[in-house]
């Protein structure tokens, strides 16, 4: 009797925060790479899909927003508080305490294991192997540091301006193995014919979450939209959707690389 | 030997504590300090881990991180428990006795504060979700000063009973609301089918917490419970089952462990050990975890910006208003006194279990951001600090009620002297016992320097208690005479009824002047039993033969009252004539009123198979 009036929540509800976007009736996103599988599919003026891309959907939907605007930024300046003059980012990005200086985060959207992403046929059984490797990663990512403390490799780490050339040089065999998130490393190694694997994933997930400017008003609407994506399994299934099963339940096939014996 | 000691001690290193361990320490160090410090300067101690949870948390000392997931989650755990505790805490036996007046106060005292919330919702800008939730977190109330009023003597008082049993009515309504609403907005489908499945998802849900959750308790507790510890886990995998029944259908967890909580209300008598246990765990562990959890959530830069005071203050008033309305109404329809409605409006003012929860969980599904839960924490400050005051100005004034403590099986005491009894003396006390969700305790008589040999035989008690879902706790009652050792220790233990066992009474048993002179030392009423058989099938009552105006019971209506209780249906006294000093027949327990005459001339015992309840009317 009650499910009528209550069934729809396509509009802004007030005791769920206020959202004021940068341009009227728009949410403006900032990204790093479009492409970027099963995250950001498309071009960045046609998006097409990608978990990322329909997870600001959705929030346009819940702030009552008619469409998605995308912006392309490095992500060393998305983490240091340069949204190209967007409302959000949403970009695999780990609240940091130092990024916390630069911008807000809202509550985490997903929880991801770092996970090891190789060229076929390169078995990372065990943490020594590991540390024999040539890695490499994106630069200002949390997973520099992960590499350096965590696995602490024989040689240091060749820093990558992005995604695309990170795996390119992995593909090429500049180096043998780098860093990213579960679900994105998943979705690579899916879509790379047979070529790359995730092989591995560290023991410590870490949070990701969506990036608003320093002060931004906005955090509170954020926030209680993405509590109200996943207690309504919006996205688990986007996840399932746009990455696959693996990405969604990452415990089921990834080994555990453990990083304690150093 | 230095520079070697010196360089060891530079290659030491020490890293910031983290892990598992360091949360639970300073989890338990905020239990620890925070109810005692805010205490001391008179500020309920439910303050005090709200607070601690904020001095730990992200907008504190950020010792327990944003990201932190093991602290909310075991508050999610301690919020199960505690509106499980709401559940079987209640006293259902004084909805039964005041049940117009639970029902006009519980309707007035939900309807209307649910009323004022939705419409002040409405009045912001909310969405109707988001409004419906606000006037079902008003609505509810937590008992939280109901041991004030129980410590003044005034649990039988009408109003403290009609407010007690509106909580059952106000907290199942709010949470039915809360249902609704977290159904609808997680639940994917049409209107309809969200409809249909919150409206199949209660039916299932009542179904199974109030059919079959207690015979599945009551055989489990048979069967499985001779354990405490398993006992208690029995119970926490009810409440854990409900929640999860309720999480199937898309209904919040936390309305699974409240129908779970009523479900065992019976089965867990407030004054049992077993419900010893569930406070001591709830009080120690779950339920404070879940309040520091919610202060994690609490930041003062939300809390005092205009926003958010302002909702407080609307918050506030709502739920004042309408409570106080509630309890002006009552007074006027009810007929309760000025103290009695101040003592009622005290009682139901006071916002925690139910409030958090439907706070909680609008946040956790995205209907409310963090200036409305910080205003809800306002809130509940407020609330509790106003109850108090209500409470604290009202429970002097209000007379407490004669003839009090009267619920005869609140308290039952089962003395024997023989433990072959125990199954036939806890089965009847069993069933007096459970219309008041009252306890029975067991007593195995043991004459001074025959108790080493009697000790063993308490198992026998044990056992015949966890048979019929009662832990009786027995001890050995070590006397040189018995009637001064029951008298002492029902006294002590503010029995409600006396059932003394007499298996053998031609065998020189504490019968006869022994029954009397328990029955005159006594301040309540006694039960004599004679006979063995458990498996009663018929109960027969007797009528009273004579007035006896001295006398301080009325054995024949307690007969009656004993004999309703035992079958399980009304029952109605005959008048046996001679033929009632005669053993009854096979399967039938008779209930008579005994004048001292009679106590002696029946002083036989009844055939095997049956066994008789004799009331002493001196």
């Amino acid at each position: 009797m009650i499910a009528a009036p209550l069934g729809g929540c396509g509009s802004i509800a007030a005791s769920a925060g206020e959202f004021t976007p940068v341009e009227p009736g728009v949410l403006t996103v900032a990204t790093s790479a479009v492409p970027s599988p099963g995250f950001w599919e498309g071009t960045p003026s046609h998006p097409t899909g990608g978990f990322e891309y329909e997870l600001a959907l959705e929030l346009a939907k819940r702030f009552g927003l008619g469409r998605v605007a995308v912006k392309i930024v490095h992500f060393h300046r998305i983490v240091r508080g340069h949204l190209g003059g967007a409302d959000l980012g949403i970009d695999l990005i780990t609240p940091t305490s130092e990024r916390e200086e630069h911008l807000e985060f809202s509550t985490p959207y997903l929880k991801s294991a770092p996970t090891v992403l190789v060229r076929a046929g390169t078995e990372v059984p065990d943490l020594k192997t590991a540390q024999e490797l040539r890695w490499g990663a994106i630069q200002s990512t949390t997973f520099v540091e992960t590499i350096e403390d965590s696995i602490v490799p024989e040689s240091e780490p060749v820093l990558f301006d992005g995604q695309q050339e990170v795996v390119a040089a992995l593909e090429e065999g500049k180096i043998e193995a780098t860093l990213l998130d579960l679900p994105l490393a998943v979705a690579i190694a899916e879509r790379s014919a047979g070529q790359l694997e995730a092989v591995a994933q560290l023991p410590d997930a870490e949070a990701l979450a969506v990036a608003l400017p320093k002060g931004s008003s906005n955090r509170q609407a954020v926030d209680s939209a993405i509590r109200a994506l996943t207690s309504d399994g919006t996205i688990e299934s986007l996840l399932e959707e746009w990455v696959g099963g693996d990405a969604a339940n990452p415990e089921a096939e990834i080994p555990l690389l453990h990083t304690t014996l150093r | 030997m230095l520079a070697a000691l010196t360089s060891a001690l530079a290659g030491i290193s020490l890293k910031s504590p983290s892990g598992a361990a360091w949360e639970f320490l300073i989890l338990f160090l905020v239990v620890i300090v925070g109810p005692p410090l805010m205490t001391k300067a008179r500020v309920p101690g439910i303050i005090g881990l709200l607070v601690g949870g904020f001095v730990i948390g992200p907008y504190g000392l950020d010792l327990i991180g944003a990201g932190n997931t093991t602290v909310p989650d075991l508050g999610q755990l301690g919020l199960l428990y505690l509106m499980f505790v709401a559940g079987v805490e209640l006293d259902l036996s004084l909805v039964r006795i005041h049940r117009r007046a639970v029902l006009t106060y519980g309707v007035l005292t939900f309807a209307l504060p649910m009323t004022f919330g939705t419409v002040i919702g409405l009045a912001l800008g909310w969405i109707l979700p988001a409004a419906l939730l606000l006037g079902a977190l008003l609505s509810s109330h937590t008992l939280l000063l109901y041991p004030t009023a129980r410590a003044a003597g005034l649990s039988a008082d009408r109003g403290v009973a009609t407010a007690v049993g509106a909580t059952v009515l106000t907290d199942t309504a709010a949470l039915v609301v809360l249902a609704a609403i977290s159904g609808t907005q997680v639940a994917g489908g049409s209107p309809t089918s969200i409809a249909a499945q919150i409206v199949l998802g209660l039916a299932v849900l009542v179904a199974f917490t109030l059919l079959l959750l207690p015979r599945l308790a009551r055989l489990a507790f048979r069967y499985l419970g001779t354990d405490r510890v398993v006992r208690y886990l029995l119970a926490v995998s009810s409440f854990l089952a409900a929640g999860t029944v309720a999480d199937i259908f898309g209904i919040e967890p936390i309305v699974g462990a409240f129908f779970a909580g009523l479900a065992l209300n019976r089965l867990v008598p407030n004054e049992g050990p077993l419900m010893d246990r569930i406070d001591f765990f709830g009080s120690a562990v779950f339920v404070p975890i879940f309040l520091v959890s919610v202060g994690l959530l609490l930041d003062p830069k939300v809390m005092v910006e205009g926003g958010t005071l302002k909702l407080a203050g609307l918050f506030i008033l709502a739920s004042l208003a309408g409570k106080a309305l509630s309890a002006g109404i009552a007074r006027l329809a009810l007929g309760y006194s000025g103290p009695q409605a101040t003592l009622m409006l005290g009682l139901t003012v006071p916002q925690a279990a139910a409030t958090l929860a439907a706070t909680i969980v609008g946040f956790n599904i995205g209907l409310f951001d963090q200036s409305v839960v910080n205003a809800a924490l306002v809130l509940i400050l407020a609330s509790i600090v106003v109850g108090t005051l209500l409470v604290d100005r009202s429970v002097a004034r209000v007379p407490t009620p004669e003839g009090v403590g009267a619920r005869i099986g609140a308290r039952i005491l089962v003395v024997l002297t023989d433990p072959a009894q125990a199954a036939l003396a806890f089965a009847l006390a069993a069933r007096i016992a459970a219309a008041d969700g009252g306890v029975v305790r067991g007593l195995l008589a043991a004459p001074r320097g025959n108790a080493a040999a009697l000790e063993p035989r308490l198992g026998e008690l044990l056992a015949a208690g966890y048979a019929v879902g009662v832990d009786a706790e027995p001890h050995l009652l070590v006397h040189h005479a018995l009637a001064e050792g029951v008298v002492n220790v029902a006294t002590e233990s503010r029995a409600s009824l006396v059932l003394l066992g007499v298996a053998d009474a031609a065998g020189g048993s504490p019968f006869g002047s022994e029954a009397e002179a328990i029955a005159a030392g006594l301040a309540v009423p006694l039960g004599v039993l004679l006979g063995t058989e458990p498996t009663v099938r018929e109960v027969e009552v007797v009528r009273e033969a004579d007035d006896h105006p001295g006398c301080a019971f009325d054995a024949g209506g307690l007969a009656i009252d004993l004999g309703r209780r035992i079958a399980g249906a009304a029952v109605e006294a005959a008048d046996l004539g001679p033929a009632a000093l005669e053993s009854p027949p096979e399967g039938v327990l008779r209930i008579m009123p005994a004048t001292s005459w009679q106590l002696a001339a029946g002083s036989a015992d009844p055939r095997p198979g049956s066994a008789v309840l004799l009331l002493p009317d001196l």
